[in-house]
């Protein structure tokens, strides 16, 4: 029979096992290869092969070359672009949502989820079917009368991109905003109603204000999953659509540049970072604490 | 090269492991190559002809040829399957044995191209033979024969403003500098000057604001294809890429261009370590005979070197790849010709 001290002993034992895959598995898996990154970020490649001498050459070529920030600052504002997009649109539908009684309101959202249970590429791939000369999006608008011919605006360029990624992330927005929207106690809107306050004027300084975290988080959810994506606009970009994620995949692929790679992920690394500061920053507590 | 096999590829690895683990005799001639190279039915008529076992094994890249030959010095294969470019690095870490081709009879009744192999760039070093040419395809033209015409005869077709906004070319700066070399009539594509580089580079940034999109995988084409206007595509994945076109029902043609189409070549090499010779040059013969030839084109759309196929006329130039002077620079050069507004 084992005593109490044993078993608190064992116990303890436990939590430690515990506490110590808590903290292993974002070390191993988070921590540890961004760490390879960095330092990979700081060797060079010659002939085919990788060396392992510390040069700042790569963060120079970045900043020097060149091809490189024009493409990053268009990146950016591309996605920036499609953040704003994804809010203005989402932000109607979020709200209608809220407004839904009972089991509507989830059996909806459930269904606007959906998309992200099938396959980014197989999405892309639809998408850009839809998006082609032949594709429905023309014939429906020559259809109706809107265009005489069908138009090559809406493929292989930066608006094929950003229609796909709005597309694609707009499910990132919708949540997040729901989310804060559902939590603003009735009370309060019933207490502005009560005091004189005309349904826009309730909007305008309670609803707005008190969702405004969940639209930051919304803006930082989608801003890094687009800046982060190489495969739609290798897909739908053509010639003129050319990001920096397009850049960076091309170091790993076929330029075999991990070292130059390295450096431009942490260039972009660091944009994601400040985004998702950002989004934490004005996305915290005010809606909660309510 | 390997993307383009690679659906066969999957199906051939489960048999593969079959045939590894049912012929596993110690006498077996051991033999690796790339699926649709070695069909048990041929292994069974060569078994039956000579009456040597065969044990197969398939890859799937070039690099898995790569680590499995190096990694054993060549003591686990006999013969194997590898392309021109690839060739000569396995010589110069002297994997491979020279060939004695008065041991293949058959080699004398191959194409006209094929048959001074010291021709045939990349399967010789002096003087001695290391590669046998076995399977090739061309990276052509596909046109589209209701919105081109006259049929084109070159790559500098790419250039033509007419066909603005309908060309699909492919997003590769290896290849793509060597097509562009030899439109512009450069004698080595694979060995470009800093002036030659230069003038490409211009040259790609015309061609890129002629193209619809560049593509990567033959399936992306097509889907491309069906949705767009598109007249013209680089057909870097050559028959494979007409048949599954015209199976569609697409109005396409292909050609080879005049001064030049690239072309992949891969040849059977005996290994270093080979334990039996002359079963290993048996193989090689073996493979080379009509039949065995003539299916390897019925069987995969790609050509062969003993009778004529689709893949290219008997007066087609062909331009077998070769190890480019500096893949990094030419990455380099296409991601700037890409950004290139």
């Amino acid at each position: 029979m084992r005593s109490a001290a044993s078993m608190q002993a064992g116990e303890r034992r436990l939590s430690l096992l515990v506490t110590v895959l808590a903290y292993a598995m974002p070390v191993i898996f988070v921590l540890v290869p961004l760490a390879i990154f960095l330092v990979y970020s700081f060797f060079s490649v010659d002939q085919g092969t990788i060396v392992y001498a510390p040069t700042l050459g790569n963060y120079i070529r970045f900043f020097t070359d060149p091809i490189f920030l024009p493409v990053f600052w268009n990146t950016i504002i591309l996605c920036l672009s499609v953040a704003v997009i994804c809010i203005l649109l989402a932000y109607p539908t979020a709200y209608f949502l809220t407004t839904l009684k009972g089991r509507w309101r989830y059996a909806l959202l459930m269904l606007l989820l959906v998309p992200l249970l099938m396959s980014y590429v197989i999405k892309i791939y639809a998408i850009r079917s839809i998006l082609g000369l032949n594709g429905f999006l023309n014939k429906a608008l020559v259809a109706l009368g809107i265009l005489d011919q069908p138009s090559t605006l809406f493929v292989f360029n930066m608006n094929a991109i950003l229609l796909t990624l709005t597309l694609l992330l707009i499910p990132f927005a919708i949540l997040p905003i729901f989310l804060s929207l559902e939590r603003i106690p009735q009370t309060l809107l019933r207490a502005s109603d009560d005091l004189g306050a005309s349904g826009l004027q309730t909007f305008l300084r309670i609803t707005l204000p008190l969702s405004l975290p969940g639209v930051a988080s919304a803006a930082s959810f989608v801003f890094v999953l687009a800046i982060g994506d190489f495969l739609t606009p290798q897909m739908v970009g053509g010639i003129s659509g050319f990001t920096f994620g397009r850049i960076l995949y091309s170091q790993f692929g076929t330029a075999y540049n991990w070292p130059f790679g390295a450096a431009l992920s942490v260039a972009l690394a660091i944009v994601v970072i400040l985004a998702i500061l950002i989004g934490e920053r004005f996305g915290r507590n005010r809606g909660s604490s309510v | 090269m390997g993307l383009k096999r690679a659906f066969l590829k999957l199906a051939a690895i489960g048999l593969g492991i079959g045939l590894m683990t049912s012929a596993a005799l110690a006498a077996n001639l051991r033999v690796l190559a790339w699926d649709g190279y070695a069909d048990p039915d041929w292994v069974k008529d060569f078994t039956a002809a000579t009456g040597i076992g065969v044990d197969v094994v398939f890859i799937g890249s070039d690099d898995e040829i790569w680590a499995k030959i190096k990694g054993s010095e060549g003591q686990d294969f006999d013969v194997f399957a590898v392309n021109t470019a690839q060739l000569q690095r396995y010589i110069k870490a002297d994997l491979v044995a020279p060939i004695d081709i008065t041991k293949l009879p058959n080699q004398k009744e191959v194409l006209p191209r094929f048959r001074d192999l010291s021709q045939v760039s990349g399967d010789t070093k002096d003087g001695k033979v290391y590669g046998i040419p076995f399977c090739f395809d061309s990276i052509g033209l596909i046109y589209d024969t209701d919105k081109v015409k006259p049929a084109p005869t070159s790559m500098s077709v790419l250039w033509d403003p007419a066909y603005k906004g309908k060309i699909l070319a492919y997003d590769n700066g290896e290849h793509n500098f060597s097509f562009t070399a030899l439109t512009l009539g450069y004698k080595d594509p694979f060995n470009l000057s800093a002036e030659q580089m230069a003038a490409v580079k211009a040259k790609l940034v015309e061609l890129k604001r002629n193209v619809l999109s560049f593509y990567t995988t033959a399936d992306e084409a097509q889907q491309i294809y069906q949705n767009n206007d598109v007249a013209l595509i680089w057909a870097n994945y050559g028959q494979q890429q007409v048949k599954a076109l015209q199976k569609i029902g697409a109005h396409v043609a292909y050609i080879n261009p005049s001064e030049g189409a690239l072309a992949w070549l891969d040849n059977w090499v005996i290994s270093k370590g080979v334990r039996d010779n002359a079963a290993a040059e048996k193989w090689i013969d073996f493979m080379l005979t009509k039949k065995v030839s003539g299916e390897l084109s019925e069987r995969t759309g790609f050509g062969n070197t003993v009778v004529e196929s689709s893949s290219a006329g008997s007066n087609d130039k062909l331009v077998w790849l070769n190890n480019v002077e500096d893949p990094l620079k030419r990455s380099d050069m296409w991601n700037e010709i890409k950004a290139t507004p």
